[in-house]
């Protein structure tokens, strides 16, 4: 009596870690009287029926042994005496650690206390402990009886030992220490459960949720599934009063175990990652047939086809258990251990509930098991919410790169149309150019050649086809693509040498020979070549000179071209300026459109040296 | 020159032309044309000695009078006479065949004279023409692969000297100066030149054989 006591608190403070003071339940020992036997009988008389002889019966009483397939409803009697207990003047108590399924209590005759309905659909009490205040005006000096009216259903007619009809020992004593004993007991039977079960009712509807969003994490909704389904077997706790029989409210619950069973064989062969489509049948078709073989089997039948499945069931749980764990060690995947240790658990929570059940244990053992069951379960939950925790911020960074990647795409894409369209717009107006340039060449050239070759003023003559050559030269610097300098002194040369050739001057020409990088745009080219032009047009016309030297260097990223010849040089205006009609204006306006200079030094007697500098870097570049 | 035969769709230019052309030539018959219509059928009519050929002409271009030319009268000297003194019109002209090209606007001596070398055997090559031909047949020497159709057609390329010559053009040297740094006269300066351009014009016309076979035209 004393060590069951003491053993309560002891694991309650383990379990629970609630502090429980031990202490004052030893105390109380000695106060309190335990009683082990009743006289018993089989009556629904409204009293307890005393014309009957009625036999002792040891408590706890389990009806399926001492009265196998009686519904009863069963009368006890006790006797006690109260002066020991009365001592202090205190309030009495009687605790019931066990009735099932409900009680009435009668003290000398009164009714002191009821449980609840005592016909179907009867409360059901099983879980709860009962503490009943016996009025101390009731207690009489001498021998005191109690009779205690119980209700409850045989064993075959319920699926579970301990819903089964039975009345545990009895306890009498002071109601103070009592209260700390039902206290304990209801918060092992029912409170921390019912805690347990609203827990597991929130995070399995938060996982399930969670499940049903993510396809792919389709194991998180099983999980949920098992964890409402859970919370749903322990909704029993809450609701004693059912507005149903006792035959459908125990096949209701029964009717949630495969459910519970296809929960967790699916959440535990989707966290392995695995998944099969007869699996995938089987377990929804269990779920139908098992509450149909309990119906088929009748209530009188109920606890041997339950106990049939009890079997069946947690095994395919196991079975499940075992695969997911192998693959995962397999895959080493880093939640292995915690999850094996768990499904440890939960096998050994199983496994306790189950023999609970077999041999119908009541006390710690089932009663741990019970707590555990949940427990694990949630474990399992919080593991798989850490499992997800780094998703979302692996999802993030995804996001991030993902947006990142379309960003650069993005630009991407616009330089590409920007390139686009410049190469159209390039292409557009290249087109245009070239059509600009056959015009000019038909329209313009061919009336610019009628004039050459028709007019009868040499002057008109000249005028037109030096008009006519500055249209082509303009048209290739509209049109015309780079030019390597190495090309462009060539044609210069050729020009130049067979023109003073024909006007019977001699020409000295020098320039590198050597490969040159540079290149001319097309307009520098062009301009530089209308500036040598017009200087070997001017020595031809005007100079009277028999010699002409044309040199071309480079230096310092600068072209430098010196025409000279030894004929007469170019008359001074009166304003000190040398031009009129030798296009020395041209000449230098076309040099600075390219950066550059254009010197003139002439002299009577001297001849004339033209000096054209043009940045080659610029001339390649720009122009 | 008996039979010439003057493309040109100007009435004024065309007119300046003959008198040129008889200027030249006293004597010669001279069949004249604005359209490449009608000089296409003067070209399977008449046999021509020489024929002077507009390029931009109202109905097409004389490249394909030069190429007619070359293809039914080999013998026929072809010369563009045009406005365009660049290598982008006159390369196709000089591949269908021409032997040289004549400026238009050129003072009417200049022109003659032209003429007169041209027909014997001495047409003008300029620098970008001659870097445009180096062009060619650099591009044409490198390895190709080959196939049975080309392996039919004979590889034309450029002897050293032609090579050298075209070189020394692109440079800018005239050609009585090739003639001087290479010590050789000035007919055999001008031979070479002639063989260059119908070397041109047999390379241009085998790779338009080969194009079409290739296109599937012929040889089925």
């Amino acid at each position: 009596m004393s060590r069951c006591g003491w053993h309560h608190g002891l694991h309650v403070l383990l379990c629970l870690g609630l502090l429980w003071l031990a202490a004052a339940g030893a105390a109380a020992q000695t106060q309190t009287v335990r009683i082990h036997a009743a006289q018993a009988l089989v009556s629904d008389s409204p009293d307890f029926p005393a014309a009957q002889s009625a036999p002792l019966v040891a408590l706890p009483d389990a009806w399926s042994l001492s009265r196998p397939g009686s519904d009863g409803p069963v009368w006890y009697r006790l006797t006690f005496t109260a002066p020991g207990l009365r001592e202090n003047g205190e309030l009495l108590a009687l605790f019931i650690e066990h009735v099932c399924s409900n009680l009435q209590v009668h003290l000398n005759g009164q009714l002191i206390h009821s449980g609840g309905r005592m016909h179907e659909p009867i409360t059901r009490n099983c879980n709860h402990p009962q503490l009943i205040s016996l009025p101390s005006g009731l207690i009489g000096p001498g021998l005191n009886s109690l009779d205690l009216k119980v209700v409850g259903h045989a064993l075959q007619r319920v699926a579970s030992v301990h819903r089964a009809g039975a009345l545990s020992a009895l306890v009498i004593g002071p109601q103070s220490v009592l209260a700390d004993r039902h206290a304990r007991q209801l918060a092992l039977n029912v409170a921390v459960p019912q805690a347990l079960s609203a827990m597991l009712l929130l995070l399995g509807s938060f996982m399930f949720v969670l499940g049903w969003t993510r396809r792919r994490e389709s194991h998180l909704g099983y999980f949920g599934a098992l964890s409402v389904g859970w919370a749903l077997i322990e909704s029993r706790l809450w609701l004693r009063d059912l507005p149903f029989d006792n035959a459908t409210a125990e096949l209701l619950l029964c009717a949630v175990l495969p459910l519970l069973t296809w929960a967790s064989v699916q959440f535990l062969l989707r966290f392995a990652q695995y998944r099969h489509r007869g699996i995938d049948i089987a377990l929804p078709l269990q779920a139908l047939v098992m509450p149909a073989t309990l119906l088929l089997a009748g209530p009188e039948r109920l606890y041997a086809m339950a106990s049939f499945w009890y079997v069946l069931l947690p095994l395919q749980t196991l079975a499940a258990a075992g695969f997911c764990l192998s693959t995962q060690y397999r895959a080493q995947r880093p939640s292995f251990w915690p999850m094996a240790l768990l499904l440890c658990m939960a096998t050994l929570a199983l496994v306790a509930q189950y023999a609970a059940q077999i041999f119908g244990i009541r006390g710690l053992t089932m009663q741990l098991a019970q707590i555990a069951a949940p427990v694990t379960v949630m474990l399992v939950g919080l593991l798989l919410l850490k499992e997800q925790g780094p998703a979302p911020a692996a999802a993030e960074d995804n996001k991030a790169h993902l947006e990142s990647r379309i960003r650069e795409a993005t630009a991407e894409i616009e330089r590409n149309f920007t390139q686009l369209a410049e190469l159209r717009v390039e292409k557009v107006t290249e087109r245009e150019r070239k059509r600009i340039a056959a015009d000019l060449h038909d329209d313009l050239g061919a009336k610019l050649l009628t004039i050459v070759h028709t007019s009868d003023s040499e002057r008109i003559s000249t005028l037109a086809r030096e008009a006519l050559e500055e249209m082509r030269l303009s048209v290739r610097g509209l049109t015309g693509k780079p030019v390597r300098l190495i090309d462009a002194l060539g044609d210069w040369r050729a020009e130049v040498v067979s023109r003073l050739g024909q006007a019977g001057i001699e020409a000295d020409w020098s320039a590198p020979a050597e490969e040159l990088p540079q290149t001319l745009s097309a307009r520098a080219f062009v301009q530089t070549t209308r500036i040598l032009r017009e200087a070997i047009s001017n020595v031809i016309k005007h100079s009277g000179a028999t010699h002409c030297s044309l040199r071309c260097d480079l230096a310092d990223g600068d072209m430098h071209i010196v025409v000279r010849d030894n004929g007469n040089g170019i008359p001074m205006e009166l304003d000190g300026r040398l031009d009129r009609g030798h296009g020395m204006a041209s000449m230098k306006h076309r040099a600075k459109q390219l950066q550059g200079q254009c010197l003139v030094e002439s002299g009577p007697g001297y001849g004339t040296v033209i000096r054209l500098t043009l940045p080659l870097n610029r001339a390649t570049e720009l122009a | 020159m008996n039979s010439i035969l003057l493309l040109e769709d100007l009435p004024e230019i065309r007119a300046w032309l003959s008198s040129l052309v008889v200027q030249v030539f006293p004597g010669a018959q001279i069949a004249e044309a604005a359209r490449v219509h009608d000089a296409l059928g003067l070209v399977s009519a008449i046999k021509f000695d020489l024929a002077l050929v507009d390029l931009g002409l109202p109905d097409g271009s004389g490249v394909d009078v030069v190429a007619a030319l070359r293809e039914h009268q080999p013998e026929t000297q072809s010369v563009v006479v045009t406005i365009h003194d660049d290598d982008e019109h006159l390369f196709p002209a000089l591949q269908a065949g021409a032997f040289g090209y004549i400026l238009k606007e050129q003072a009417r001596e200049l022109i003659i004279e032209q003429l007169q070398r041209i027909s014997q055997g001495e047409p003008p090559l300029s620098p970008s023409i001659a870097r445009r031909v180096m062009a060619y047949f650099t591009a044409k020497s490198k390895p190709q692969p080959m196939s049975a159709s080309s392996a039919s057609i004979p590889h034309v390329s450029l002897t050293d000297r032609e090579t050298e010559v075209l070189l020394r053009v692109a440079k800018g040297y005239t050609l009585p100066e090739i003639g001087v740094q290479l010590t050789l006269s000035r007919h055999t300066i001008a031979d070479y030149v002639k063989q260059i351009y119908r070397k041109l014009n047999v390379s241009s016309r085998a790779e338009a054989a080969l194009e079409a076979q290739r296109m599937g035209l012929f040889g089925r």
